[in-house]
């Protein structure tokens, strides 16, 4: 009777610690959910660098909650653990509290393997490091030898600021709203970062939400493209840039990084990695680095960044009213900051006697190349030989530098 | 931090949502623009300045070249010894121009082509992948 007795508590106790007891309903949806981003990003292939890993993070978090558990405090009593490992008090390290006239160890346990990757996010570090490996891999020539290219990447942050507002009279804190409305700059890392500092209870609907938008590029932009010129205005051809010499691009990144580290300080992680990587790249006395910056580290830190984020997005956390909030704001930010994009990109085109093709103007958002090929794509519709790839690049990495300085401006802004 | 207890501490009248809102939405606006449109000024003015500073020293740069192709001339005109048969005269003024380019024109001289033996019979990128990764800093 001993050995079944054993037996049966053994089994009893292997179901109690089992997902199938643990878990609540919210964490199978979300499990389903997992499975939905991991069909997009492996058939579909939607931004798979980051959604697969993010997905998987979702799926291993609602699976295994303890995975991203912080550490603690056990108290466990003094005879029962003495009890337990068989030892001295002697030879017991850790600190004691007496309770009711008892002594109780104060144990330690240790937090769940993603919450101490998780650090790298609360702490604003892996979305600066990424920002490295992005400036590492960015040519900033076209923006260099066309600069008005920088007010197209600042009519797209518009839609972060518009968004805060609707934010706001859709109930959300001022901290949340922020984060919410730099779903609008179309810039994953500068999402993440603004979102662990202002408001890190969201991040993992503004993290899926910032991601799906930007895969979906293609999809959301063409249509408000359209609708906003006309076929006279998507035909026109740009002139041929000029080139840029080896020292204007040395000295862009230093240039930049005084002038903003000096104006924006907030902006300063973000701005200045990119332009460390930007600089380490077009130096070029430091390649081996710079390689590194591109590639080893960046997917190191992508893996991290991913899995973590994905990780925060748990059953009770995600599946609220307020999740469907942020992705329909997230979407309106994002459609706002293309139309200004565009509509400023139909002033300059006017201001410049129809020298400027407005479809570069959509590249403001920072999903770089995408929203750049996007122009690209759309221009060529109506004019097969129009190349404006190259002219949509300027706006489209000023968005990027433009999204970090409307970052700095939510984080000294807003009170956190 | 439960998201429906910070909603509910965001508990605004109407007038303060819209006066954080039209703030918030003027700051950012003016202060992006700002220091974007700054940026234009600084980079439009230094891509000027060596813009136009380049051009001058290339234009110097090629009035001294057109003298110069005679003097390389002269000094270049040693056959060069290809010691490995098979080695084509095309590949041989491909070697010479990468050589001229990175030593610059008439700097070094070739004097023989040898074709290497491979190492630990690697392919050559595969030792030009070995070499760039564990070359010294």
């Amino acid at each position: 009777m001993g050995i079944i007795d054993g037996f049966l508590k053994g089994v009893v106790g292997l179901f109690n610690s089992s997902g199938f007891a643990a878990l609540n309903w919210q964490n199978y949806v979300m499990v389903l959910i997992s499975f939905v981003l991991l069909y997009l990003a492996i058939a579909k292939e939607y931004e798979p660098l980051i959604l697969l890993p993010l997905a998987f993070g979702m799926l291993l978090v609602n699976l295994y909650p303890s995975i991203m558990g912080a550490p603690s405090t056990e108290f466990v009593l003094e005879s029962e653990y003495l009890k337990t490992h068989d030892i001295s008090t002697q030879s017991v390290q850790y600190a004691t509290t007496v309770i009711n006239g008892e002594t109780y160890y104060n144990v330690p346990t240790y937090g769940g393997l993603l919450y101490y990757l998780y650090q790298g996010v609360k702490m604003g570090i892996y979305p600066p490091i990424i920002f490295l490996g992005i400036g590492a891999m960015t040519d900033f020539g076209p923006l260099i030898s066309n600069p008005k290219s920088f007010i197209l990447g600042a009519a797209a942050q518009i839609g972060i600021f518009v968004t805060f507002f609707g934010a706001i009279f859709l109930g959300f804190s001022q901290a949340q709203a922020g984060s919410i409305g730099i779903i609008g700059g179309a810039d994953g890392p500068t999402a993440i970062f603004v979102t662990s500092k202002l408001a890190p209870d969201l991040l993992g609907p503004i993290a899926v939400a910032a991601y799906s938008y930007m895969a979906l590029v293609p999809i959301i932009q063409p249509p408000i493209m359209k609708l906003l010129t006309t076929k006279k205005e998507r035909c026109i051809k740009m002139e041929q840039l000029r080139p840029v010499s080896k020292l204007e691009k040395i000295l862009f990144p230093i240039v930049v990084t005084v002038l903003v580290a000096l104006l924006l300080p907030d902006a300063a992680p973000l701005v200045g990695m990119l332009m460390l990587g930007n600089l380490m790249k077009e130096s070029g006395v430091v390649d081996r680095i710079a390689k590194t910056a591109q590639n080893e580290l960046m997917n190191i830190v992508t893996i991290f960044l991913g899995v973590t984020v994905g990780a925060t997005a748990t059953g009770t956390v995600f599946l609220q009213l307020n999740t469907i909030k942020i992705i329909f704001l997230g979407l309106f930010a994002f459609c706002i900051g293309t139309a200004c994009g565009v509509l400023f990109g139909k002033l300059m085109c006017f201001f410049t006697g129809g020298r400027v093709n407005p479809l570069i103007g959509s590249a403001g958002v920072s999903a770089v190349p995408m929203a750049a090929r996007v122009s690209q794509k759309v221009g060529q519709k109506d004019n097969p030989t129009n190349y404006l790839l190259m002219h949509a690049m300027g706006p489209n990495v000023a968005g990027v530098i433009g999204s970090a300085v409307a970052a700095g401006v939510l984080l000294s802004v807003i009170p956190h | 931090m439960d998201i429906n207890n910070i909603l509910a501490a965001a508990g605004l009248s109407l007038e303060e949502k819209f006066s954080i809102s039209l703030t918030t939405l003027l700051t950012g606006f003016v202060v992006v623009f700002l220091v974007l449109i700054l940026l234009i000024v600084v980079i439009s003015v230094y891509g000027k300045i060596v813009y136009s500073a380049q051009n001058k020293s290339k234009e110097k740069a090629n009035e001294v070249k057109a003298e110069a192709p005679k003097a390389v001339a002269s000094v270049n005109t040693a056959p060069i010894k290809s010691s490995a048969s098979g080695i084509s005269d095309e590949i041989i003024a491909v070697i010479a121009a990468a050589v001229d380019s990175t030593y610059g024109a008439g700097n070094a001289k070739i004097k023989t082509i040898q074709k290497s033996s491979p190492i630990s019979g690697r392919p050559v990128w595969s030792q030009a992948g070995v070499l760039d990764n564990t070359r010294p800093f």
